[in-house]
């Protein structure tokens, strides 16, 4: 039967969790931590060149090739035991190590969705700074590896923007503010084409945020086990955080009612299963307000994301700019902060008026300059809207006729996935 | 993971997540394909919060495989055998598939562990429904008999229009696998990977394991099967089942890695192509490691990491 006819595979792997599923569905059927556990211990064996211990070394490691696990398992089992060793394929939005990637997707494939990857096409995310080169390296290992029939590679951007499609209308220009894991990128996107000159990124994600957290809670001297405090800050940052208006008052405000606002995290320590527990205070507003503040945590990078998103806008074409600024698109996981695109829209509403003010009274007051609007979109399925987006893409008659195919691969290699087709519209 | 499990894990978590939170109502409806295009779908309405539809469709079995009423012989036995109350048959299925159930979440028993195996149960619905034939034969096999219309030659689907052949006899039952792979690296591979199968299998250590053959040609067993089942570019991989690999609680293995032994060679020849990919990259690596080493210093100097990414596109290169 023909692969067409069966639903897509969509994936999307991010520095910090991967989404996978099948396209035409409303959610993921997986969302795993993006991480190998290795036993890499046949490594270490010391090297002799007899011929009988070069065959024990070869089948251990070929039983080692398939002695890994990923996601929460691989987890799991690097805490208890010590053989295996935890490697992140992604750093920052790109594929940091290949192998680990690799057998990351096989497991995804056949362990987790548990399908056979040369019934379906597949599509995969990739960051808009992705270099050529990468692209190739997916479309090699899953065309060589895999086998599968047609891979399209989208831009998570892109798809973020498109998962807005069915939940309200259809809408392809706008900014994706795409704050994940490991990167944040803010991508002006027109007419569905990536307008690759303007992207910005900014060095301050979601780890950022719980470095930030779990440096807080250690500096107040808060009883957590070491192993465990990193974990616990991400933790109390999904649960706890929120986006506050202003500082100032925020402190006042917990000052005067320390009852309401401070939290209480309860945990048991993994070595000696002993019951501890500790305070939630400031940290609760504190570790949003590093991308409005970004000096509270680090001194090498100072502008706000407000700010970057209108330098953003700035510099795209003048034509695209009102229309740019109506639709902010917020995606990613680090975005679910309460209140985060209130203060984001109020933050952005105030540069922008500040701007017409001056221009206005540059003109002296002879013409005045239509109001812009500025629009900051939140949507419930943000966390994995870019996954939602491919869905929705794979679903529609068009994306089969998108794809690389296996035959176009055997016959051109891997340097048809070199190009991106929604880079293409700017040149 | 070596072994493929039996219980779908999409669906398990699905049941478990339902079944932790009964009484919210929500509504779910998803749509999945498992290896062997075996087709799932789920769905609870706001109404009903606890009753689930499962729906699955089996891959379209090849001519020589006869189904009853859309399912393989046995299946509706299998299903009221292994589910008991909790499930009803649903007459005719939802459209575009062979069986649809009817779950009934309260009706669970209400012992956690109980609870728990009756799911994975449940999730593992494609070992019931696709098993049940070679279930029934590998029974009788267990008490040294031969199933009554089962004397001949059997062929059971097991890949969409691809079936897998037995001859059961009283005191053994005799399988043999089709190999049929679509890209030629992997029929290669196959090839070698199933020989090196058969050679494991000598081994000491491994002497109760059932016996194992790998021919290129059709073996003696399948003569009167049809012309195109005896086709296979992989050859074909013959196991011997005796009783005493079918007693108590060794059957539900049996019965699932038989009828998925095609799935397990492919999922292995996937992971040998990934390891070989592995060890090509290190020797890239150590070889660009020498290379670097042979560089007089002078070039060293020179950057030139960046050029790599610079293709030359001319502008009427609009093929792509
Ligand atoms: N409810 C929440 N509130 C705040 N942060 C959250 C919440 N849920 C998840 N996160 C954070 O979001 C981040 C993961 O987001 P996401 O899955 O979008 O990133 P990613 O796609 O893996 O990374 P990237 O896109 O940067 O490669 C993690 O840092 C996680 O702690
Ligand atoms: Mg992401």
């Amino acid at each position: 039967m023909d692969p067409t006819s069966r639903p897509a595979v969509v994936i999307d792997n991010g520095t910090g969790y991967t989404k996978m599923g099948f396209a035409g569905n409303v959610e993921p059927c997986f969302i795993l931590p993006t991480v190998v556990a290795v036993n890499e211990s046949f490594l270490n064996q010391s090297r002799t060149s007899s011929k009988a211990n070069w065959l024990t070394q070869y089948s251990a490691g070929v039983m080692a090739d398939l002695d890994f696990f990923i996601g929460d398992e691989a987890i799991s089992r690097s805490r208890s035991s010590n053989t295996y060793n935890l490697s992140y394929p992604i750093k920052h939005g790109q594929v940091d190590n290949w192998d680990a990637m690799e057998r990351y997707w096989q497991q995804c494939i056949f362990n987790y969705l548990r399908c056979d990857p040369e019934d379906h096409y597949f599509l995969l995310t990739e960051s808009p700074l992705t270099a050529p080169e990468s692209r190739e390296y997916t479309g090699e290992i899953m065309f060589e590896t895999f086998n599968v029939p047609g891979l399209y590679i989208a831009v998570n951007s892109v798809l973020a923007l498109a998962a807005g499609y069915t939940t309200s209308k259809c809408e392809m220009t706008g900014v994706v503010v795409d704050v994940g894991d490991g990167a944040t990128h803010v991508v002006p996107v027109a007419d569905g084409y990536v307008i690759g000159s303007s992207i910005k990124s900014i060095p301050i994600a979601g780890k950022d945020v719980t470095l930030f957290i779990q440096q807080l809670m250690r500096e107040r001297g808060e009883n957590i086990p070491p192993e465990d405090s990193f974990d616990v800050a991400r933790r109390v940052k999904e649960m706890y955080c929120y986006t506050c208006s202003d500082i100032v008052k925020e402190y006042n405000k917990h000052d005067k009612e320390p009852s309401k606002y401070i939290k209480q995290w309860r945990g048991i320590k993994p070595k000696t299963g002993a019951p501890y527990s500790c305070d939630i205070g400031y940290e609760r507003f504190l570790g949003p307000e590093v991308f409005f503040n970004p000096e509270i945590y680090s001194s090498d990078f100072t502008t706000p994301l407000p700010a970057v998103i209108d330098k953003c806008i700035q510099s795209a074409p003048i034509d695209t700019r009102r229309a740019l600024y109506k639709n902010i698109v917020l995606s990613g996981g680090s975005t679910m902060f309460k209140d985060f695109h209130r203060r984001l829209q109020r933050d952005l509403k105030k540069i922008v008026d500040a701007r017409s003010v001056t221009s206005d009274a540059l003109l002296g007051g002879e013409v005045k300059a239509q109001p812009v609007e500025v629009n900051v979109l939140s949507h419930p399925i943000q966390r994995f809207a870019v996954w939602f987006g491919g869905s929705v893409l794979a679903s529609t008659p068009e994306f089969f006729a998108a794809c690389h195919t296996k035959e176009e691969y055997e016959e051109y290699g891997a340097s048809i996935c070199r190009t991106n087709p929604v880079f293409k519209g700017m040149y | 993971m070596i072994l493929l499990q039996s219980h779908s894990r999409f669906l398990l978590q699905t049941l478990l997540n339902r079944v932790q939170s009964l009484d919210r109502a929500v509504e779910l409806d998803y749509h999945w394909v498992e290896f062997d295009d075996i087709r799932y779908h789920v769905q609870v309405s706001m109404k009903n919060p606890h009753i689930l539809l499962l729906s699955v469709s089996l891959p379209t079995p090849p001519p020589e495989t006869i189904f009853f009423g859309g399912l393989p012989f046995g299946a509706i036995e299998a299903i009221k055998a292994a589910y008991g109350v909790i499930v009803q048959i649903l007459d005719p299925p939802r459209d575009g598939f062979n069986l649809t159930l009817k779950l009934n979440l309260s009706k669970l028993p209400s012992d956690e562990d109980y609870k728990h195996s009756l799911l994975v149960k449940v999730a593992s619905i494609r070992e019931v429904v696709l098993g049940a034939p070679l279930r029934v034969i590998l029974k009788h096999l267990a008490s040294r008999t031969v199933a009554p219309d089962f004397d001949r030659l059997v062929a059971l689907v097991h890949r969409p229009e691809e079936s897998f052949f037995l001859v059961p006899k009283a005191d053994k039952v005799t399988v043999v696998f089709p190999m049929r792979f679509k890209d030629s690296i992997d029929t290669m591979l196959a090839t070698s990977f199933l020989q090196e199968f058969v050679e494991a299998r000598r081994t000491a250590g491994l002497n109760n394991a059932p016996p194992c053959l790998w021919s290129p040609s059709p073996p003696m067993e399948l003569k009167g099967a049809p012309e195109n089942a005896l086709s296979a570019n992989a050859g074909f991989v013959t196991f011997v089942i005796f009783p005493r690999h079918v007693e108590a609680k060794k059957l539900d293995r049996t019965v699932w890695n038989l009828s998925t032994f095609h799935a397990y060679v492919n999922y292995h020849i996937k992971c040998s192509e990934g390891f070989m990919h592995t060890r090509m990259r290190r020797r890239v690596e150590s070889l660009i490691q020498a290379l670097d080493r042979a560089k007089p210093d002078s070039e060293k100097s020179k950057k030139t990491a960046n050029v790599r990414s610079f293709k030359r596109l001319s502008l009427k290169d609009n093929s792509r």
